[in-house]
């Protein structure tokens, strides 16, 4: 692994440097069609902020439904056809219309997007010293195949029938059968716009495999990398490989919604199992997918803000690395009750436990970083704080699930939404913002308002556990997933407070990113600027200036020398080591 | 040195709010509104006890892991003249922390499969009673067998909404099931066996307080579903996979009721759906000819 760094990164960084610096490029190419990994990122990232708020108000709408359902929402009547909402009231149709967009965009057009597209283009080139993507073309393309795909499922919307409304995950045969589903061009353009989003995961994650694999800078091992590279890198394997199912899978629905194919089906040999059995085997790793590169991007911050090395560097790459295999073999457990043979249930329960095992590690090795710290509390730390706390929370109640006899019970109940919540809102969401608010000095050259952000952070976490903890007793009262109006049945209507007191806080939820929108924006215009290190970092874009301008980032390839969390080292004057700087000769430097 | 002490509180305020919620959700138990709803089958009453060593673990290493971080976020915050101690990690730490947890997950996990192996999924004994049901978008159709205690054979072929349960033509032991809409009847204290299947696409029997989820899957028949309810009562079906625009809606009702009362109902329903056939059978012949005598009728 040692000697795996690529030699000839440098004769690329001055290759490049020969045509880039101070040359000016058109209005086109430097914000739309531009191959510089930097501006991908942004334009990632302020397109995926974007679709945050359209599936927070997708969402919004499904909880109003839960609450009132009966009850008409203020002005939709004058927005949506009849076929959708009557007199204002969400109609079931449209209903499941909704749950189905807003977890499909928020899986495949913000978290993903916003994980992998905006920090994995961002800060893969840029921490390991190396000018930009391997395929700068191809990293364009990439972003605009996406931009495509998520353009498609918005539209999908406005054709006849509405959006696809059988669930992000989309079971067959009611998926595939236009007479069970009534929306036979939603349902196909759900399958197209998934298919092309799948070629531009797939586009990007062979660009970030090729990237770390190949131009890291001199003296970065694979062992000097910062976790936060590490994740995306062991993410983009998980990508390249789960992605092509889906790719699949969605081009057998198309086939079987318009063509007549029977792939699906119950009947002419087709198996609506099969469905099951190849969305899943992508599923499960894309659950990781949306997981790691948070758990990278936390482990990034937490010993910037602790002034302490990451505890169990090697352990945290490891436990990634498991999560990442391991991750591959336990997609049976979405399907415990689904009509599979039932000692594969067994045989999935029993990986499901064992996966559990490298996130205890990672947890472990987080409440490690902060023991015996100097933990300052700005803005991204009590995100990164939140996240560990939050995605306890999440990984706890997953072993319920994972015990075939309580799944038995808390399946497809509103259980599994909290659970799923606490893990990607309060684990992934709460990284990413606070990712944001680390990285914005470098990405715009501005620092963001940390009181605002503080404010924006309270009130996040306290509506969000407020919104999503009650969520768990739902489940455990019996409360279905994905039933457009609870009060329909009799067990059900004594947890109506419940839902309602659920809805009241989603709503405030969505009021707190206000803070947060109105911070970005002005900040990028209006904050103050950023120095060249606000955190007193240690990895390598910390060394470039804010923002960093140059296509071609580094002026000379940096030569590294250290791990990328040295802080607090004895014997130094000051508490970080940069990672391209010698120690001086009085440093000890302990081995990971 | 203040500015970094204000946030620790307040996170520490969140922290001790949310350590709270679990707490008043054990409180709350007794009402058993916010909690699990009571349980009338055994199967049921396992799944409970397992529920519940899993809640106290989980609970447990809930309030360890938070109060530990609480502890070390407040302790540890930013102190002028203290540096934060210089160490990358350490083996044995990492060992314990591995082996531990995959201990606890791999006996939680053998534990489990047991009770999930021979008890909860185990083939249904063989005097168990059987009920045939067929979902739909949006409904449920359900057999008893009449008073000879067998179902008429199910042929998937035959399957369609005019015949629910792909009767073959002269099925004797069809001839007195009857057919109910949205309605299951099932005595208390018996083995029942269900058998699931579907018209159309997935959909799922749902019954809390069965502690029970299977779903229903097109082309497939589901077999292992029994159980043996404790106590007499109504409840609701529900169907608990997203199946098209009327879900929200689909269930039915549960009647448990005493072994009597189950004989007097299927006595009665058998009956009735016996007399429905043979008018059904009678109108379904040829009409006798003029010049035959009426014996020769009868006779057939």
């Amino acid at each position: 692994m040692q000697t795996l760094t690529a030699p000839h990164s440098v004769v690329e960084t001055e290759a490049h440097g020969h045509h880039d610096p101070h040359h000016h490029q058109s209005f086109f190419r430097t914000y739309i069609w531009s191959h510089d990994h930097k501006m991908i990122a942004k334009q990632y990232l302020v397109c995926s902020l974007f679709f945050l708020l359209v599936g927070g108000a997708l969402a919004l709408g499904v909880r109003y439904k839960l609450a009132f359902p009966d009850s008409a929402v203020p002005l939709l009547q004058y927005l949506l056809p009849s076929s959708m909402v009557v007199d204002g009231v969400i109609q079931p149709g449209m209903y499941n219309m909704l749950l189905t967009m807003h977890a499909t965009i928020m899986v495949f057009f913000v978290v993903m997007p916003l994980l992998v597209g905006v920090f994995g283009n961002y800060l893969i080139p840029l921490q390991i010293g190396a000018p930009d993507m391997a395929f700068p073309f191809y990293n364009a393309l990439s972003f605009w195949l996406w931009v495509f795909s998520g353009f498609l499922m918005i539209y999908s919307f406005f054709v006849p029938g509405g959006a696809a409304a059988g669930g992000w995950t989309s079971y067959a045969p009611l998926s595939t059968t236009a007479a069970y589903n009534g929306t036979q061009m939603g349902q196909s353009l759900w399958g197209i716009a998934i298919f092309i989003n799948g070629l531009a995961s797939i586009a990007g994650a062979a660009n970030y495999i090729t990237t770390v694999v190949n131009m890291r800078a001199p003296g970065m091992t694979m062992f000097r990398l910062p976790l936060a590279v590490w994740s995306l890198f062991i993410t983009s394997i998980l990508l390249l490989l789960a992605i092509p199912v889906l790719g699949a899978a969605a081009a057998l629905l198309f086939m079987d919604l318009n063509m007549g194919t029977h792939f699906f089906a119950g009947s002419n040999g087709g198996d609506p199992l099969l469905w099951q059995h190849l969305f899943w085997f992508f599923g499960h790793p894309e659950v990781y997918i949306l997981m790691l590169p948070a758990m990278g991007l936390v482990s990034e911050m937490m010993p910037v803000f602790a002034r302490k090395p990451i505890f169990g560097y090697r352990a945290m790459v490891y436990a990634m690395a498991a999560i990442g295999i391991l991750g591959f073999i336990v997609w049976g457990h979405h399907m415990f009750v689904s009509g599979m043979n039932l000692t594969l249930s067994a045989a999935f329960s029993l990986s499901t436990m064992v996966i559990a095992v490298p996130s205890a590690i990672k947890t472990f090795n987080w409440l490690g970083t902060v023991w015996k710290g100097s933990i300052r509390f700005e803005t991204p730390m009590l995100f990164a704080l939140a996240f560990v706390s939050m995605f306890v929370i999440g990984g706890l109640s997953g072993i319920f699930m994972a015990s075939t006899p309580v799944d038995l019970f808390v399946h497809h109940t509103y259980f599994i939404v909290a659970h799923i919540h606490y893990v990607l809102f309060g684990g992934s969401m709460f990284g990413i913002f606070g990712a944001i608010y680390f990285w914005f000095p470098k990405m715009f050259g501005r620092m963001m308002n940390d009181t605002w952000g503080k404010i924006h952070f309270v009130l996040m976490f306290v509506f969000f556990n407020l919104t999503f903890f009650p969520m768990h007793n739902l489940g455990l009262g019996g409360m279905m997933r994905r039933i457009a109006d609870p009060t329909q049945y009799e067990h059900l209507r004594p947890l109506q407070p419940i839902n309602i007191f659920v809805t009241i806080s989603a709503i405030c939820l969505g009021f707190s990113t206000i803070p947060f929108l109105i911070n970005f924006f002005y900040s990028m215009y209006k904050g103050p600027q950023a120095p060249v290190n606000p955190w007193e970092s240690n990895t390598l874009e910390w060394t470039l200036p804010s923002p960093v301008t140059l296509h071609g980032n580094f002026e000379k390839t940096p030569t590294v020398y250290n791990g990328p969390y040295e802080y607090s080292v004895p014997g130094m004057e000051s508490d970080h080591l940069p990672q391209n700087m010698p120690p001086k000769p009085g440093a000890r430097i302990a081995a990971h | 040195m203040k500015r970094s002490f204000r946030p620790a509180w307040l996170l520490l305020a969140c922290f001790l709010l949310l350590a709270m919620v679990p707490a008043a959700s054990a409180a709350i138990r007794d009402t058993s509104l916010w909690w699990l709803p009571e349980v009338v089958t055994k199967g049921g009453e396992k799944i409970d006890h397992l529920f519940y060593l899993i809640f106290w673990l989980t609970f447990a290493v809930f309030v360890l892991t938070q109060s530990v971080f609480l502890y070390f976020i407040v302790k540890y915050r930013r102190k002028r003249g203290v540096s934060a101690h210089y160490s990358h990690g350490n083996n044995r730490l990492e060992i314990i922390w591995t082996t531990l947890p995959a201990l606890i997950f791999i006996v939680l996990g053998v534990y489990s499969n047991r009770l999930w192996n021979r008890e909860l999924r185990a083939p249904a004994p063989a005097d168990s009673l059987r009920i045939d049901i067929v979902a739909y978008q949006y409904g449920w159709h359900i057999r008893n067998p009449g008073r000879d205690g067998k179902l008429g054979e199910f042929s998937q072929a035959n399957l369609s909404k005019d015949n629910w349960f792909g009767l073959a033509d002269g099925d004797a032991d069809g001839n007195d099931d009857f057919q109910t809409e949205g309605v299951l009847t099932i005595p208390v204290g018996r083995n029942v066996n269900i058998i699931l299947r579907s018209l159309d696409v997935i959909h799922a029997f749902y019954v809390p307080v069965f502690r029970m989820y299977q779903d229903t899957v097109p082309g497939r028949e589901i077999n292992w579903v029994w159980f043996e309810a404790t106590k007499t009562g109504n409840f609701e079906l529900a169907c608990s996979q997203l199946c098209g625009s009327g879900h929200y809606n689909m269930k039915a009702k549960i009647n448990i009721v005493t072994q009597e009362e189950y004989d007097k109902f299927v006595a009665e329903k058998s009956k009735a759906a016996l007399m429905q056939k043979l008018q059904k059978n009678a109108a379904a012949l040829p009409p006798p000819p003029v010049d035959a005598p009426p014996a020769a009728v009868a006779a057939k």
